[in-house]
């Protein structure tokens, strides 16, 4: 398994330090050259241009929505789009609170993701912690076992598992969303790849040498190594429980939506106006956006991190 | 792999126990609404009903109960949506709205609603039109819905497109252009050149609304009398077929796309002229001419006339799913809100037709004149539309057939991707495939 | 640590036969892994392999949303699918779909990284700049870019409208519509690779680039023959993720018209789109749980394709990156000799 072995965190690289490329250059003095591409040092206008560029880009569909969504839907028509908000914003949101519950549908997304992302991010943990640092009979075959089943894609029992949320009566209840995704094996083997290098087994050993019993070896060697490594799993299962629609789609109804379930009915129950629709996007995208105006450096840091260790 | 009983059953009642506090219960209870008894009744609505107005009346006039009301845009998303919630066991409301094309299949699992006769559908049964009532009957005999609305058809047209083509305008004359009580659709498909040669532009919006029309008017639609498909070799039904092929083929379709019509800016911008108008599409109209900011001068008329005679397409009923922890409760909302009374006071709010006499009778007599559509008396217009009117038996797979089997047909006609022939063998393929082999 | 170290000095913990306590200990040792990876391994068997399973066996039979189990039919729900052209058809949607999204999105990430991966003033604005789409959800996205993509009246045929061009059937052509959809995909997900690959980048030795440039190798080559070569293993990570996402695509297309499943003809209607159609309008239980198998064969099938490539260049390439770093920095090693 190439896969389990290829990750071996690299040291970071020195963030500064002179790169030679500006002493190898020949010495061509335009000074618009430099500016514009750059130096070996200082990356130029090029750069900085193509990023703003992209930003625009990243950044125009949702402003787009925040601009129609504060107007009327005859913004739609125009055949210059506004660029700047109108007053219709609160307007909009009130009908958004009249179609949906949106309260309510906040209220599920939240605690659906939170559920989720504790129950994965522990049992991954722990779970990959034992793949890790423990010695047990069957480890590599159920380690394999954890490998191959990562890519089996949840989605396609959705029958059975309709069938069976029926049978229990859970349907329509949150805990039809909850049960389906408690676990996943990427979960357990991000955690065996992070904690397999982290935790020096002497640290262990040193551990059961005092007395320490398995448990409160975990508990006080493996969960503070762990919690970064936590964050970003915590992070990456919150998101994806966050944006599923398929599933709750088809066990949750109106009366009782999350986020996305709750959204997708404001474009199916009023055909009519856009505007109320996307001032709904806008909306639904808000807690989101503040979260990640606060937080979005320990997002990045940690989507590179697993990057380099997923 | 080892895994010990007690472990396993551990980690089944963590998991069940964690479900359970998500869960919550939920108890179950019929008594009446009252003060000390509150209940909440909840009511799934499809398409432009115009209930908002009676829910707040009805839950002024019964303390405790209060309504919440889901609308889905179309039928056939509601549909989709009524039989997910009903192979989940749970999630229907207590009060679903069924549109008439999916009557058939929401027949073969009638078991599954409240049977109205419980809570006194024979005594109000003389409200309605009789055939109206009799669709809402299952073969057993048992009561499942209760009539809202019918869909006589009359014409909408732009009177100013017409004006501005040379055509008549005022409902009158436009009616007697279409030939009055003798119109056919010959005749609407001549003038369709007419105008097309007149203005360069669209006629209709699209094909599959004027289709729908031609088989709703037909004796027999998708299926015979007897519930057999009637689809392939239906001489008849190719032939209408080829009509509208090829009135679509010399450009009288704006190719429009159904119930979209960009945001409602077709009905606006002059892309068509006519458009046919069973009664609760006037409400329809009603919201796209808000969305895209037309209103009453947007030069919508309504004529009494309709090629090839009387036809009724569409109209809904209301049911009690057995799942309904408030049967007694939700039946009584139910007959209250397709009272005689009521649907005069929805067809105000939505433009629809009632399905019950008296309410019929009504709009006849009060003859209101409509400001969207230049001050036309609609409903006493579609009371008249609504004479010669028969119910067509509508097959299980009905709406399917209207929605996947010839909508696809019909749209590549539009598209001009197929001609008469090959839009036909299509449809019959999908039919095939949709239909005849699921 | 230190309240664990006391734990040994409890009385009666030394004696020299096995005692209780030593006996827990061991039985400890032995057994707590196994309750360790326990919950995950019930969980999963409940919720991931069961389904899966059941699935199968669903697909045996002739059963009916409502009415539940019918007939048993043996393979023949799996001989009528492999024959059935909207089968096909929404297997062809969801690879050109794929397609679309995965080429121009690798290519622009890996692009995107390169840029990023310079000494930028404001690094994290501008890595914040190109996550941003990452935290709308897709159903938003999709209804977003529907908006943007209608039509008629829709803001990019707008647009092209001023300038005297013709619209575009986004939703009414094949291949617009699925130009649409991979755009929405490609909007959520490009700066978000970027970002993985530029950990990659990051992870890069400097060393290898100072002797490059020593040599003379410009920006451009230096890119292609060190930059890519180190980070090949993400990106087949990238590859392997995209590839599983977007064989599943559901949310965009089934949002894109919400009227359809797919489109009036059916022209984006992605196999988990026909597989819910199957299910819950059709209400085929039996054929929805065949397409279900069929797709998990072929992203297993699509997932063995991924390993063995990146086997392949893996082991054709083995060492490559490092052994042509060390040649140049031998190589200049030796010219520093030969000046000395």
């Amino acid at each position: 398994m190439s896969i389990i072995d290829r990750a071996k965190p690299e040291s970071a690289r020195p963030s500064t330090g002179k790169t030679p490329a500006g002493e190898a250059a020949p010495a061509k003095p335009a000074i618009f050259r430099k500016r514009f591409f750059g130096t070996g040092q200082r990356p130029g206008f090029l750069s900085y241009g193509l990023l703003l560029a992209f930003l625009l880009s990243s950044a125009y569909p949702l402003w787009w929505s925040v601009v129609i969504g504060s107007r009327s839907n005859e913004a739609l028509g125009e055949t210059w789009p506004p660029l700047l908000p109108g007053g219709n914003f609160w307007k909009n949101v009130g009908e958004v609170f009249d179609t949906v519950p949106f309260w309510l549908a906040l209220g599920n997304s939240v605690l659906i993701s939170g559920i989720i992302t504790v129950s994965v991010v522990g049992f991954s943990t722990l779970a990959g912690y034992a793949f890790a640092k423990l010695r047990f009979r069957g480890r590599n075959g159920l380690m394999l076992m954890v490998v191959a089943t990562m890519a089996i894609p949840t989605q396609l029992g959705i029958i059975p598992l309709f069938m069976v949320m029926r049978t229990l009566g859970w349907t329509g209840e949150i805990g039809a969303v909850v049960v389906p995704s408690l676990v996943t094996a990427f979960g357990v083997f991000f955690m065996r790849q992070y904690l397999v290098d982290v935790i020096p087994d002497e640290l262990i050993e040193s551990a059961r040498v005092d007395g320490a019993n398995m448990i409160s070896t975990f508990w006080h060697v493996a969960i503070p190594a762990a919690r970064p490594a936590m964050a970003i799993l915590g992070l990456f299962t919150f998101m994806t429980a966050w944006t599923d629609f398929l599933w709750p789609l088809l066990v949750l109804d109106a009366g009782n939506p999350t986020l996305q379930t709750a959204l997708s009915q404001l474009q199916s129950a009023r055909y009519v106006d856009y505007s109320v629709v996307l001032a709904g996007a806008v909306l639904a995208t808000l807690p989101l956006l503040v979260l990640f105006v606060l937080a979005g450096k320990q997002l990045i840091s940690g989507i590179m991190q697993g990057a380099v260790k997923g | 792999m080892k895994f010990s009983r007690r472990n396993t059953a551990a980690a089944i009642a963590g998991a069940a126990a964690l479900a359970l506090i998500a869960t919550g219960c939920a108890g179950s209870s019929d008594q009446p609404a009252g003060a000390g008894n509150p209940v909440e009744l909840t009511v799934t609505t499809f398409g432009t009903f115009g209930y908002e107005g009676l829910y707040a009346e009805y839950e002024q006039a019964n303390p405790g109960v209060t309504i919440k009301a889901t609308n889905i845009d179309r039928g056939s998303n509601a549909r989709t949506d009524a039989f997910t919630k009903l192979a989940a066991g749970s999630g229907l409301t207590d009060v679903v709205a069924i549109e008439e094309g999916w009557l058939g299949s929401i027949m073969e699992v009638s078991d599954q609603f409240v049977d109205l006769k419980d809570h006194g559908a024979a005594d109000i049964q003389a409200n309605w039109v009789d055939w109206k009532f009799k669709q809402g009957t299952d073969p057993a005999g048992r009561v499942i819905g209760y009539g809202t609305d019918i869909g006589p058809q009359g014409l909408c047209y732009n009177g100013k497109l017409f004006e501005a083509a040379g055509l008549p305008s005022d409902r009158e004359s436009v009616a007697k252009l279409f030939g009055g009580q003798d119109a056919t659709w010959e005749k609407y498909f001549e003038l369709g050149k007419q105008y097309k040669a007149a203005t360069g532009k669209a006629w209709y919006d699209q094909s599959g609304f004027v289709w729908n029309s031609m088989v709703n008017q037909m004796e027999e639609g998708y299926y015979t009398k007897d519930g057999e498909l009637n689809v392939d070799g239906n001489k008849e039904m190719k032939g209408k077929f080829e009509m509208l092929a090829a009135g679509t083929a010399a450009g009288l379709s704006a190719n429009q796309t159904q119930w979209d019509w960009g945001n409602g800016k077709a009905f606006v911008d002059g892309s068509f002229a006519t458009f046919v108008c069973p009664g609760w599409m006037l409400g329809t109209i009603k919201g796209q001419l808000e969305s895209a900011g037309g209103g009453a001068g947007s030069g919508w008329d309504f004529a009494d006339v309709f090629p090839g005679g009387a036809s009724n397409w569409g109209g809904a009923f209301l049911s009690v799913p057995k799942t309904s922890e408030h049967p007694a409760e939700a039946a009584k909302l139910a007959a209250w809100l397709t009272a005689p009374e009521q649907q005069v006071k929805q067809s105000a709010a939505a433009n629809n037709f009632p399905s019950t006499l008296k309410a019929q009778e009504k709009l006849v007599q009060d003859a209101t004149p409509n400001v969207l559509f230049n001050n036309a008396p609609t409903g006493a217009i579609l009371a008249n539309r609504a004479k010669g009117v028969v119910a067509q038996f509508k097959g299980p797979d009905d709406s399917v057939i209207q929605e996947n089997v010839f909508g696809p047909a019909l749209k590549s006609l539009d598209a001009g991707t197929a001609d008469a022939g090959k839009a036909w063998s299509e449809a019959l393929r999908l039919l095939n495939d949709l239909v005849v082999n699921n | 640590m230190t309240t664990t170290l006391n734990r040994s000095a409890t009385p009666g913990a030394a004696k020299p036969k096995p005692t209780f306590k030593q006996r827990l200990s061991i039985f400890d040792v032995k057994a707590s892994p196994y309750f360790y990876v326990a919950p995950f391994f019930i969980l999963f068997a409940l919720v991931g392999l069961f389904p899966l399973v059941y699935t199968f066996f669903v697909s045996l039979f002739d059963w009916h949303l409502l009415k539940g189990q019918g007939q048993f039919v043996g393979l023949e729900n799996f001989a009528e699918i492999l024959q059935d052209r909207f089968f096909w058809n929404s297997l062809f949607n969801t690879v050109s779909i794929f397609v679309l999204s995965a080429v121009p999105q690798l290519a622009l990430a890996l692009f995107l990284a390169a840029v990023l991966d310079q000494n930028l003033r404001a690094k994290t604005f501008w890595r914040m700049s190109i996550l941003l789409p990452y935290i709308v959800t897709p159903v938003a996205v999709a209804m977003i870019f529907t908006n943007m993509f209608g039509e008629q009246y829709g803001l990019i045929n707008n647009i092209l409208g001023n300038f005297g061009l013709d619209p575009v059937m986004w939703k009414n052509e094949t291949f617009p519509s699925h130009v649409a959809i991979a755009t929405m995909v490609n909007w959520r997900w490009t700066g978000y690779n970027a970002l993985i690959l530029l950990a990659a980048m990051q992870a890069v030795p400097r060393d290898l680039y100072e002797s490059a440039a020593l040599d003379g190798a410009g920006a451009v080559r230096r890119f292609f023959s060190i930059t890519l070569p180190s980070i090949r293993p993400t990106m087949v990570f990238v590859v392997i993720t995209a590839t599983i996402g977007g064989l599943q695509v559901f949310t965009e297309p089934r949002l894109f018209d919400p009227a359809t499943a797919g489109g009036s003809q059916r022209q984006f209607q992605t196999t988990v789109l026909y597989l819910w159609e199957m299910a819950f309008q059709r209400q085929n239980f039996g054929k929805a749980s065949t397409i279900a198998w069929l797709l998990f064969l072929i992203i297993v099938l699509f997932g063995f394709i991924n390993y063995l490539i990146s086997r392949r260049i893996a082991t054709a390439d083995a060492g490559r990156p490092s052994r042509a770093a060390r040649r140049t920095i031998a190589a200049r090693k030796r010219a520093e000799r030969t000046n000395r």
